[in-house]
C-alpha cells in the first residue's frame, strides 16, 4: 500500500488532516485501531461549546458522525481495525490488521494519537469500579451501562465536571468531588459551575484508600481537617490526560519534556514536523489542548504538509499558517495560555535538521 | 579525590561482576567495579541467557563451555537461586544431509567429553511434541540450559558487596592511564581511583577503554534482537537453539545478527523473520501473543574466541571480554581470581590470549 | 502511602519492591524493571509509567523532567506471532545448528 499521506489515528485530529488534505487531492489513508472513526468523540455526549466556527456546536458524538461521514465520501482510505505496531528499517511504517502484518509507504506521516488518561495511586486503586473518567464515559454513553450508583470524583476539572454532571443526569448520586489543590487555585467559573450543580467539592483533599471485596465499597477521604468514609461503588479518576507519542517514538524523532504540554512531548516547528522531516504530529499528541486545539494544530500540521508536498506555494501556505496560528492563540486562551505559551517556546527552540 | 583500591574492574555486566564475587571470595584485596550505567542496563541484561554447549566448536572451545556450565550447580550454592535449569539443548536441523555434519560435529565433542546425541525426527518428536513435523533431525545434549541473567547478575553484585567489594554505578570511566606502576583511573563522577591492577570487562564498550591505554582490542559489536511472547502455559522444557522458555511462561525467541553498532532498536524485518523461525520450529507459537520484543549488542572477538588474561605489554592491566559471557562467568571469574591471586590457572589460557591476534597479523596461523 | 501498594498491576509489583531497587542503586524506570520486572507485563507499562516516574522523583529528589521514560518497545500492540509471519516465506534469521556445523568446516 501506498498514500501520499498516512494518518495515524483517527480521532478529531487526525480526521480534520484528513478531510483537509484529501479536499486538497492528496491521497490519504487513516490508520485507526479500532473499528470506527471519532476516537474520543465517540463517547462525548456532551456538547462542544468552543468548536471552530464551520461547526458550530454539537455534541463529540455527532461531531464523529459528521467526520466519518465526509471522510468516507471524500476519498479517504480509512483503514479500520489496522495497528502501526512498528517500522522497518527505512523508517517505512509497519501496519497489522489481525491477519496480516505489512508495511505501508508513505510520503508524510502525520501522528494524531491523542491522549491517553493518567491513572491516580492509592491502595485500592486496581480493585473493580475504579476507573478513568474515559473509562466511565464509554460505559455510560457507548455501552449504555451504568458504572455504579453512588460515586466519587477524583479531580476537580471542566472533564470532571462533565462526567459528574453526566452521572447524575442518568441518576447515580454523585457524593463529592475530591481535589488535591486548594480553593484559591481552583478556576472560579469552575466552582461556581459545581455549586450550581449542587455538587461538593472537597478541596486539598485526596483519597487514601479505597477498599472492598471483589469490588470498590468504601473510600476513605482524607484532609487537613476531617477524614471522611464514604460507602461507593464507583470512583472515577480524572487525573489529567498525556500525549499518546509511540509511534513518534519508534519513528526516531527526538523529545523534550515540557509540564505544561503533558509530559514527555516530540520536537516540532511552526508546521508541526518534528525532527524526522517526514513525521508531523497534532491534536493531543503534540500537547494537551482544547478540542478547538486540537482541530486547528491538525490544520497547520497539514498546512505543512501541503507545502512540502508542494500542492500550497510558500507564499499561500504561509499566509494560512497566519491565520490558524492566530486562530491556535484564540483557541488557547484562559486555563489553556499555558499551553500556548508552551507551545510557542517549543516552536521557537525548534531548529530544523541540516538536510 | 583520590582513591587507592587493589584492583579496579571496568564494567559490571556478568562477566565484570562474576570476576569481582571471585576475586572477593578470598577476601584479600580491595576491589572496585566501575561501571558506566546500571547493571544489566547493557548486552547482560538483553539476552535469552542460555548456557549453551553442545554446538560450540572447535571442541576445545566447547570443553571451556562444558567447564562453566559444570560450575553453575556449584556457583548456585554459593551466591544464590539464579534460575540455572540443566534443560538439555536441541539444535534442530531441516535437511537430511545436514545429519553428516552433525554426526562429525557430535564425534568431534566426544573427543573432549562433550557428549552430544544425533536424533532423527521421532527421538526429536519424542523429545518435545510440540516441534515441527518438518523437521529432519537435531543434535542434542544434556549439558545444555539456562538461567535468569538478571538474577544471576544481581546475585554475582550481592555476594560480592557482602564479600566487601564497592560498586561505582553511572559513572562512566573517562580516562586511564599508568604511573608510576599504578593505574589512575579518571571517572566522571567520583574523581580518580588508583589501581595497582585493573581488569577490562566493558562488554561491546571494552574497545574503547583499551584505547586509554593505548591497545587495539579487536571486537565487533552485533546485535541480536530478542521476542517476548506473553506467558503461555508450559509448552516445551528443553533450551531450543534459537528459543526458550522462562519459569513465568514468556517464549524467548531470537537468533538474529546485524553489525550496525551500538544500536539497541529492534526493526520490523527482523521482528518478522524471528517469528518465522519460531512458527517454523514450533508450530503452535503461530497462536501466541507477542508482548514486546528488544535488542542486545553482543560483543565479539574478531575470531569469535574469548579474550582473557593479562595484556603481555601492560604489566597488571588484565583483559576478559568475549561473547557467551553467561556460559563463560562462572569459568572466567574463577580463572581470573586464580590469575590475580595466585598468578596461575588451572586451565592454560595461552589460547585466549589477546597476544593470538597479532600474531594473525603477522601472517603466522592462530590455532 | 502504604508500601504494599500495587503499582504495576500486570506484574503485581509493589512501592516496597520499586523503593527496595532504589536502594541498590536503580536511578530510573528500566533499571527498576529488569530488576522486577515492574512494566514488563502485557500493558508494557502504559498504566504505571507515571506512577514509577513520581515514585523514582519522590525518593532520588530529582525533578520530574529528569526521570526517564521506559524504553518503548516494538510491537505497539500485541500481535499474534501467526499474524506477523502471514506473507514472510523466509527468514534472515541465523540458525545455530548451521552456525556450529560450519565451523566445524572451517575449524575443524
Amino acid at each position: 500500500m501506498e498514500f501520499e499521506l498516512v494518518i495515524i489515528g483517527g480521532g478529531p485530529a487526525g480526521l480534520m488532516a484528513a478531510l483537509t488534505a484529501a479536499e486538497k487531492g492528496v491521497k490519504t489513508a487513516i490508520v485507526e485501531e479500532s473499528f470506527a472513526l471519532g476516537g474520543q468523540l465517540r463517547q462525548q455526549a456532551q456538547v462542544l461549546e468552543n468548536l471552530p466556527k464551520e461547526f458550530g456546536k454539537q455534541s463529540g458524538i455527532a461531531l464523529a458522525k459528521f467526520f466519518s461521514n465526509k471522510v468516507s465520501s471524500i476519498g479517504v482510505t480509512a483503514l479500520l481495525g489496522h495497528t502501526m505496531i512498528g517500522t522497518y528499517r527505512n523508517g517505512t511504517i509497519g501496519v497489522s490488521n489481525g491477519k496480516d502484518t505489512f508495511p505501508i509507504y508513505a510520503k508524510k506521516i502525520l501522528v494524531t494519537t491523542g491522549a491517553a488518561e493518567q491513572a491516580a495511586l492509592f491502595p485500592g486503586w486496581t480493585l473493580p469500579g475504579v476507573m478513568t473518567i474515559g473509562a466511565a464515559q464509554i460505559l455510560l454513553n457507548r455501552e449504555r451501562v451504568l458504572p455504579g450508583k453512588e460515586a466519587v470524583v477524583l479531580g476537580c476539572n471542566s472533564i470532571s465536571y462533565d462526567i459528574a454532571k453526566q452521572l447524575r443526569a442518568c441518576g447515580v448520586n454523585v457524593q463529592g468531588i475530591i481535589e488535591k489543590k486548594s480553593i484559591d487555585e481552583i478556576d472560579k467559573e469552575l466552582i461556581e459551575k459545581f455549586e450550581s450543580e449542587n455538587i461538593e467539592v472537597f478541596f486539598h483533599s485526596n483519597i487514601e484508600k479505597a477498599a472492598g471485596k471483589q469490588h470498590v465499597e468504601k473510600v476513605w477521604i482524607d484532609n487537613d481537617v476531617l477524614k471522611k468514609e464514604r460507602e461507593i461503588d464507583l470512583v472515577c479518576i480524572s487525573n489529567g490526560l498525556y500525549p499518546v507519542t509511540e509511534p513518534l517514538e519508534l519513528l526516531d524523532c527526538e523529545f523534550t519534556y515540557i509540564e505544561n504540554l503533558g509530559g514527555r512531548i516530540p520536537k516540532y516547528g511552526s508546521s508541526f514536523t518534528t525532527s524526522n522531516s517526514s513525521v508531523y504530529v497534532a491534536g493531543n499528541a503534540a500537547g494537551i489542548t482544547c478540542i478547538e486545539g486540537i482541530l486547528v494544530t491538525a490544520s497547520i500540521a497539514v498546512t505543512g504538509i501541503l507545502e512540502d508536498l508542494a500542492i500550497l506555494n510558500n507564499i499561500e501556505a504561509k499566509k494560512q499558517k497566519e491565520i490558524l496560528w492566530t486562530e491556535l492563540l484564540k483557541a488557547e486562551t484562559g486555563r489553556y495560555s499555558k499551553v500556548h505559551d508552551a507551545r510557542i517556546s517549543l516552536v521557537n527552540d525548534f531548529l530544523p535538521k541540516e538536510i | 579525590m583520590d582513591k587507592y583500591v587493589d584492583i579496579a574492574i571496568i564494567g559490571s555486566g556478568v562477566v565484570g561482576s562474576s570476576i569481582a564475587y571471585h576475586l572477593s571470595e578470598s577476601r584479600q584485596k580491595e576491589i572496585i567495579v566501575i561501571d558506566k550505567g546500571f547493571p544489566l542496563s547493557g548486552t547482560s541484561g538483553s539476552t535469552q541467557a542460555w548456557v549453551w554447549v553442545h554446538n560450540k566448536s572447535p571442541s576445545w572451545y566447547g570443553e571451556l563451555s562444558m567447564y562453566s556450565a559444570e560450575l553453575y550447580p556449584f556457583l548456585e550454592k554459593k551466591i544464590g537461586d539464579v534460575e540455572y535449569k540443566r534443560t538439555g539443548g536441541i539444535a534442530p536441523f531441516f535437511d537430511e544431509e545436514d545429519r553428516e555434519k552433525a554426526l562429525k560435529l557430535a564425534e568431534k565433542q566426544a573427543e573432549v567429553g562433550i557428549k552430544v546425541e544425533v536424533l532423527n525426527r521421532n527421538q526429536v518428536l519424542e523429545k518435545e511434541p510440540v516441534l515441527s513435523s518438518k523437521i529432519a533431525g537435531a543434535t542434542y545434549s544434556s549439558i545444555d540450559g539456562n538461567v535468569n541473567p538478571f538474577r544471576l547478575v544481581e546475585l554475582y553484585i550481592k555476594a560480592a558487596k557482602k564479600n566487601d567489594v564497592k560498586f561505582s554505578f553511572y559513572n562512566p570511566v573517562i580516562d586511564i592511564k599508568k604511573e608510576s606502576g599504578f593505574f589512575r583511573i579518571t571517572t566522571k563522577n567520583e574523581g580518580t581511583y588508583t589501581a595497582e591492577k585493573i581488569i577490562l570487562a566493558g562488554g561491546p564498550w571494552t574497545k574503547e577503554l583499551g584505547s586509554f591505554l593505548g591497545i587495539d582490542i579487536p571486537v565487533k559489536q552485533v546485535r541480536g534482537q530478542i521476542l517476548v511472547t506473553e506467558p503461555l502455559a508450559p509448552l516445551f522444557r528443553h533450551t531450543i537453539a534459537g528459543m526458550r522458555q522462562t519459569d513465568n511462561g514468556e517464549v524467548l525467541i531470537g537468533y538474529s545478527k546485524e553489525e550496525v553498532g551500538y544500536d539497541r532498536r529492534t526493526t520490523m524485518e527482523v521482528i518478522q523473520d524471528t517469528a518465522k523461525m519460531a512458527v517454523d520450529y514450533i508450530p503452535a507459537l503461530a497462536n501466541a501473543n507477542l508482548v514486546r520484543s528488544f535488542s542486545g549488542v553482543r560483543v565479539i572477538p574478531e575470531d569469535g574466541f574469548p579474550i582473557v588474561g593479562e595484556i603481555s605489554n601492560i604489566k597488571n592491566a588484565y583483559l576478559a571480554v568475549m561473547h557467551s559471557g553467561v556460559t563463560l562467568s562462572p569459568l572466567v571469574g574463577t580463572l581470573m581470581a586464580e590469575l590475580l591471586l595466585e598468578g596461575e590457572t588451572s586451565i592454560d589460557l595461552g589460547r585466549l590470549s589477546l597476544d593470538r591476534f597479532e600474531k594473525k597479523s603477522n601472517g603466522a596461523v592462530v590455532q | 502511602m502504604d508500601k504494599s501498594t500495587i503499582v504495576c498491576k500486570c506484574e503485581e509489583i509493589n512501592i516496597d519492591e520499586i523503593e527496595t531497587a532504589l536502594k541498590a542503586g536503580a536511578c530510573q524506570f528500566d533499571d527498576i524493571k529488569r530488576l522486577t520486572r515492574c512494566g514488563m507485563g502485557p500493558c508494557q507499562s502504559k498504566v504505571c509509567t507515571n506512577m514509577v516516574r513520581e515514585i523514582i522523583a519522590a525518593y532520588t529528589g530529582e525533578p520530574m523532567e529528569h526521570i526517564e521514560y521506559p524504553k518503548n518497545r516494538m510491537p505497539i500492540k500485541i500481535t499474534r506471532l501467526g499474524v506477523l509471519v502471514a506473507n514472510q516465506e523466509t527468514s534472515s534469521v541465523v540458525s545455530v545448528f548451521k552456525e556450529s556445523v560450519s565451523e566445524v568446516d572451517t575449524n575443524g
